[in-house]
């Protein structure tokens, strides 16, 4: 029998309990929270399916994402995850017009995570939100959880009000450098509140066209970072790229470098190709992984880029396009499935190869 | 090949018109419908990610129509898949998305009140 893979699941939606958020609310927060004000809304884009999948409810009637023993037992234990980065619902709260609400819900959650997840099981990690929008207060909150063991990233929503590499950003980048930690974004709140219409054509009619449609604003954000130069204002950063799609990412690296060698001028800072700097500081997760009609031609796209160096497996348990990691590994090619299965993201995380629940 | 087994795994009352009942037959997990009153038997296993495809959502679809339009039909012979939702038609185990895809049934039989399932 093969060795159980050594697998580290870079995005699960563990769910942080109302009461858990209230009670750690000062007021006027808490009265707000109270009355079912939650923050930036949404545009009511509707997936028949449900965003959540619809079998996590065990037989005595608790959710599967909402405990931490209940993520462990059914879905790191069975599956042989060895650590869960967890990326609770309220990374987008930052999309609130009011950044003081937006901020209090943001360290309540925080906390929340802290002491009643990470304490439970080191197999859980945890992702440090923080508000994109007031970045001296996203600065204060990582220095607030930076050197805690079990928090290992940053995490801001793709949703925004502009490109990521914009310098308004950078005090939640020298943050997370202090602290050694690697940025993540990831999607869901693109057109919510404060951000951006979700396409550069504005707003689509379904679900299914603005799901689609999200890669427009990783593609947006990942240009951003390299043309302002974020990397050399940073050489420490890494930056994660959380659901996004892969397949993507080729052509735009080879559009960089050419666009590059002819309008250099105008990007002193950039000294090398671009696709260079991105395959040093960038890291994409898995789900949900393209399915052509052919592997192989998953296989071609994946040697276009260092995959072994800058893939990392997700689940995205429990949304509704999640993938499992037998069946992740089996779009994988055999050469690049422990490094992307795990042995990155250990690298990545700081995560030790064994670990002792 | 061995002969198929006969099964009685449920009564008709347990499965009204529209009703489902999931059973465990040699280790398998079988969902069982009420489909208009034919009582089908499918694998609860979906040819997708392997999920447990009988947990999902019974309903109707969208029928093909004109941009704009939308028009209602198969009410109560379309599943759901609890993952990624791909539909099935439980009258014929086709997925709607992938012709090459269908799910696994088994023959069904109605003996007095007892449902078979032949495996
Ligand atoms: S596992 Fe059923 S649709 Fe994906």
């Amino acid at each position: 029998m093969a060795a159980q893979p050594f697998i580290v699941d870079s995005d699960i939606h563990n769910v942080v309990a109302g009461k858990s958020i209230q009670h750690r609310l000062a007021e006027p927060h808490r009265s707000r929270f109270a009355s079912g004000n939650r923050g930036p809304g949404h545009l009511g884009y509707w997936n028949p399916n449900g965003v959540m999948r619809a079998d996590t409810k065990l037989p005595d009637g608790r959710k599967i994402e909402n405990q931490p023993e209940t993520l462990v037992e059914h879905v790191l234990e069975p599956y042989g995850i060895s650590y869960g980065i967890l990326n609770p619902g309220g990374m987008g709260l930052g999309l609130c017009p009011d950044a003081d609400y937006a901020n209090a819900l943001l360290a309540a959650e925080n906390a929340a995570i802290a002491e009643e997840w990470l304490t439970v099981d080191r197999r859980l990690k945890g992702s440090i939100l923080v508000n994109p929008n007031d970045p001296e207060a996203a600065a204060a909150e990582i220095h607030r959880w930076g050197d805690h063991p079990d928090f290992v990233q940053v995490l801001l929503p793709s949703g925004a009000r502009m490109g990521y590499g914009q310098r308004y950003f950078n005090p939640i980048y020298a943050a997370a450098c202090d602290h050694g930690l690697p940025v993540a974004i990831h999607p869901g709140t693109e057109g919510v509140g404060l951000s951006g219409a979700p396409t550069a054509a504005g707003y689509p009619s379904t679900y299914f066209e603005w799901h689609t449609d999200l890669a427009g604003s990783y593609l947006a954000h990942l240009v951003s970072l390299v043309a302002e130069g974020t990397f050399q204002r940073f050489p420490a950063l890494r930056f994660i790229l959380v659901e996004g799609g892969v397949s993507w990412l080729p052509p735009i690296l080879w559009r960089l470098d050419k666009n590059w060698k002819a309008l250099r001028l105008s990007t002193p800072w950039l000294e090398r190709p671009p696709s260079e700097t991105v395959c040093e500081h960038v890291f994409l997760t898995t789900q949900p992984i393209e399915e052509p009609p052919r592997r192989e031609q998953l296989h071609q796209l994946l040697a276009m880029f260092p995959a072994e160096r800058m893939l990392l497996f997700s689940s995205d348990f429990p949304h509704w396009d999640g993938d499992t990691p037998d069946f992740a590994a089996r779009q994988l090619p055999e050469a690049l499935r422990a490094r992307v299965l795990g042995q990155s993201a250990a690298e990545l995380y700081g995560l030790p190869g064994v670990v002792h629940a | 090949m061995p002969e198929p087994q006969w099964h009685t795994v449920a009564t008709t009352a347990e499965l009204p018109a529209g009703g489902r009942k999931l059973v465990s037959i040699e280790g398998k997990s079988i969902g069982l419908f009420n489909v208009h009153g034919e009582i089908v038997a499918v694998l609860d296993v979906c040819p997708h990610e392997l999920a447990p495809v009988c947990r999902g959502r019974v309903s109707g679809t969208t029928l093909p129509s004109a941009p704009g339009e939308y028009c209602w039909g198969r009410e109560g012979e379309i599943l759901a898949c609890p993952w990624h939702g791909w539909e099935f038609d439980l009258t014929t185990g086709r997925c709607l998305v992938d012709e090459k895809l269908r799910l696994r049934r088994y023959p069904v039989e109605v003996v007095g009140d007892e449902v078979r399932v032949a495996l």
